[in-house]
């Protein structure tokens, strides 16, 4: 029950309807010849835990998670002698249940990638991660007890869970964080020996007619998954991952959907913009999960006081995005600490090179 | 797709509460207040509150202009301010008094520092401050309850001292206590209603309009001194229901002391802000020269807002970095344990 005391926000989770409809497929005609050439046997029992991460390789699969080749991740995995495999499908920001969604209902591919992992780096205790939180009044489906066999575990606490994750399981020993869709992607590279070339995807927002999860073929634009999906009004402006820490797609026609996208939201413009000054309530100080003080770290910024940053420790904010989100007069806290962090990095080269 | 004014900035989603929601609350909390001012000393009550609002918006309004800012009209910050003034004086105040009390507050202390959330001491205890100092006989000498006041000018009735110039003097207060209770005693216009005032408190509580360290740190330090350490020949109870009913420290530490201003923005120098504006209080009380202290003490609370904030960062670094050192002195542990 760690957790239950973290500092954090409580979220309205949005993830229905599209969390209980059925995983969809939406693929490009590339999808049926994708499979790479190897003499590996197509059969998980037969193989050692090298073979795996070579099929790994020969597949190029990417976690979802970080970004990292799950090869080169599990290798490492290896050498470290993690105690722990998880399967990481926490979704804790609003809108976004792309692997939970797979988790859901693809439960034998999942479970059995979590499997064919273990056995890579050297058959460690199994779990899935889920977030405890998602307590929409309208959540119809039900979270069960163990998926293909495995325990699930939830992650209790408030918004930013995911990166509290390794706390959670750090007490049975070095544990190790893999994404749910990399895990199925695993599992088809050695059941069918293919390489990955989708991705999933939530698709949602205020202006989605029918907000899905998708599995969509690398390379598709925001504005084909919309077609798909239906629009219900014309989008105020589409965001590419979550709807906490996403990024604003500028050209949704010829943006390119990638493994790491996570989600695609169509959202209303409805929030007008308006000027606030800062009242020094502190609520940012509240509710910070890392317990740094943003209010006076925006000031310093504001002033263009960039050598007393260090003293408020910024190098620890990890973007979560709960200061801005709190913030009464609607200051772009988060923002601001990343645009700050980047100018440091960049001052302290300017340094270096002298 | 539309074309927007401005790019959206992450989290897109957002919480409903806005700063002009923040103070509208304190604002909704104070209507009670004037209505019972209403109840006890008619209309003059509501005009002074009228007069005092209009003077701190319009002074407000100059100094945002000679500032070279676009004025804004959800920045109800003077209004608060105007509305607290009047309520910690007597209903017979000259309009003079507190007309000068609110310009004074928002020119002098919130503009001189910056404006909204910038400035270093509570506006309204600086206004009230001011007007004690220049003219206390006027902000001092009350009317009795259901007196008939003029609402213009001058007022006829006879002023006199409440129960608080006695606890100042040492003696004790000859008053019913059910008609201190109900605020049917002389004294300023909105701080004799101690039920109401509760009721803000909870109001203001429920809401997340104020945080709850500094009136738990400093509201549990005076109920102990109070209880413990009597400044009156009374038993502690009798004491405590003289002081509350009568000071000024209960409406202060809800609606002057949780100003987010002058709040520190850690809770755990919260809690050290509260208790140190409960100590200048009862120093105040025991030492100083004036029947209301509180304001007086806030005012040197105020002071210590950034310096406390300031420590309780560097205690929370060091926390911070010795938490972080023993974790991974145990985690190496471990992982020595195993190999």
């Amino acid at each position: 029950m760690a957790g239950n005391f973290t500092r954090g926000i409580i979220l309205e989770q949005r993830k229905e309807p599209a969390l209980r409809r059925k995983l969809r497929t939406f693929l490009n005609s590339n999808y049926a010849g994708m499979l790479f050439e190897s003499d590996l046997p197509y059969d998980g029992a037969a193989l050692s835990g090298e073979q795996i991460i070579e099929i790994a390789r020969l597949a190029r699969i990417v976690d979802e998670r970080d970004g990292l080749f799950l090869h080169e991740k599990l290798t490492k995995a290896h050498q470290m002698k993690v105690k722990v495999a998880v399967g990481d499908a926490i979704d804790d920001e609003p809108y976004v249940s792309s692997q939970l969604n797979p988790l859901l209902f693809l439960e034998k591919e999942a479970g059995e990638g979590l499997r064919l992992a273990a056995k890579a780096v050297g058959n460690p205790k199994i779990y899935f991660a889920i977030y405890k939180n998602l307590s929409d009044v309208d959540l119809k489906i039900k979270i069960p007890k163990n998926i293909d066999g495995v325990e699930i575990r939830r992650i209790h606490g408030r918004y930013p869970a995911e990166f509290r994750t390794m706390d959670d399981f750090d007490s049975d020993g070095p544990a190790v964080l893999i994404g749910i869709c990399s895990l199925i992607h695993l599992y088809r590279a050695v059941y069918e020996h293919r390489i990955q070339s989708t991705c999933f995807v939530t698709v949602a927002g205020t202006c989605v007619a029918n907000p899905t999860n998708l599995e969509v073929s690398i390379g598709m634009t925001p504005t084909q998954l919309f077609e798909r999906c239906g629009l219900a009004e014309e989008p105020g402006y589409v965001v590419i991952g979550g709807s906490m820490t996403g990024e604003v797609c500028e050209d949704p026609d010829s943006y390119p959907i990638g493994t790491m996208s996570r989600a695609v939201l169509a959202l209303r413009d409805e929030e007008k913009k308006r000027r606030y000054q800062c009242i020094g309530c502190g609520r940012c100080a509240e509710v910070c999960p890392e317990n740094l003080t943003p209010f006076y770290i925006n000031r310093y910024i504001e002033l263009g006081k960039y050598e007393a940053l260090a003293f408020y420790d910024i190098h620890r904010c990890i973007g979560c995005g709960t200061c801005s989100y709190i913030c009464p007069s609607k200051i772009d806290i988060a923002e601001n600490i990343k645009l700050a962090k980047m100018e440091i990095k960049r001052r302290r080269h300017v340094k270096e090179d002298d | 797709m539309t074309v927007l004014q401005y790019k959206p900035i992450a989290p897109y989603v957002r919480n409903r509460d806005t700063a002009f929601a923040v103070m509208m609350d304190v604002v909704i909390a104070l209507l009670p207040l004037y209505f019972m001012a209403f109840y006890f000393f008619g209309l003059r009550a509501l005009l002074l509150g009228l007069a005092s609002t209009a003077a701190a918006v319009v002074s407000d309004f100059v100094c945002i202009l000679l500032e070279g800012k676009r004025p804004y009209l959800r920045d109800i910050s003077s209004v608060v301010t105007g509305m607290i003034l009047p309520l910690l004086m007597s209903a017979a105040t000259p309009y003079y008094v507190v007309v000068s009390a609110s310009v004074f507050a928002i020119v002098f202390v919130k503009h001189v520092f910056g404006g909204v959330g910038q400035s270093a001491f509570n506006p309204a205890a600086a206004g009230f401050a001011f007007a004690a100092a220049c003219w206390p006989t006027q902000v001092f000498s009350y009317p009795v309850p259901f007196a008939e006041l003029e609402p213009f000018g001058s007022v006829s009735a006879t002023l006199s001292n409440g129960p608080a110039w006695n606890l100042f003097q040492g003696g004790v207060p000859t008053n019913d206590i059910w008609d201190l209770l109900l605020g049917r005693f002389l004294g300023p216009m909105g701080l004799t209603n101690i039920l109401v005032l509760a009721a803000c408190l909870f109001y203001l509580l429920f809401r997340g309009a104020i945080s709850w360290q500094a009136p738990a740190a400093f509201f549990g330090i005076m109920v102990l001194s109070m209880l413990l350490f009597p400044r009156i020949p009374e038993s502690g109870p009798m004491s405590l229901v003289y002081e509350a009913t009568t000071g000024m420290w209960v409406f202060g530490g809800i609606f002057m002391l949780n100003e987010p201003g002058t709040l520190p923005k850690r809770s755990s120098s919260r809690l050290a802000y509260g208790a140190l504006a409960a100590v200048f209080t009862i120093l105040f009380q025991q030492f100083g020269r004036v029947e209301q202290t509180f304001a007086f003490a806030l005012l040197l609370t105020n002071v210590f807002s950034f310096t406390l904030d300031r420590y309780s960062e560097r205690l929370l670094r060091r926390l911070r970095r010795v938490y972080l050192a023993t974790r991974t002195k145990l985690s190496e542990k471990k992982t020595a344990q195993r190999a």
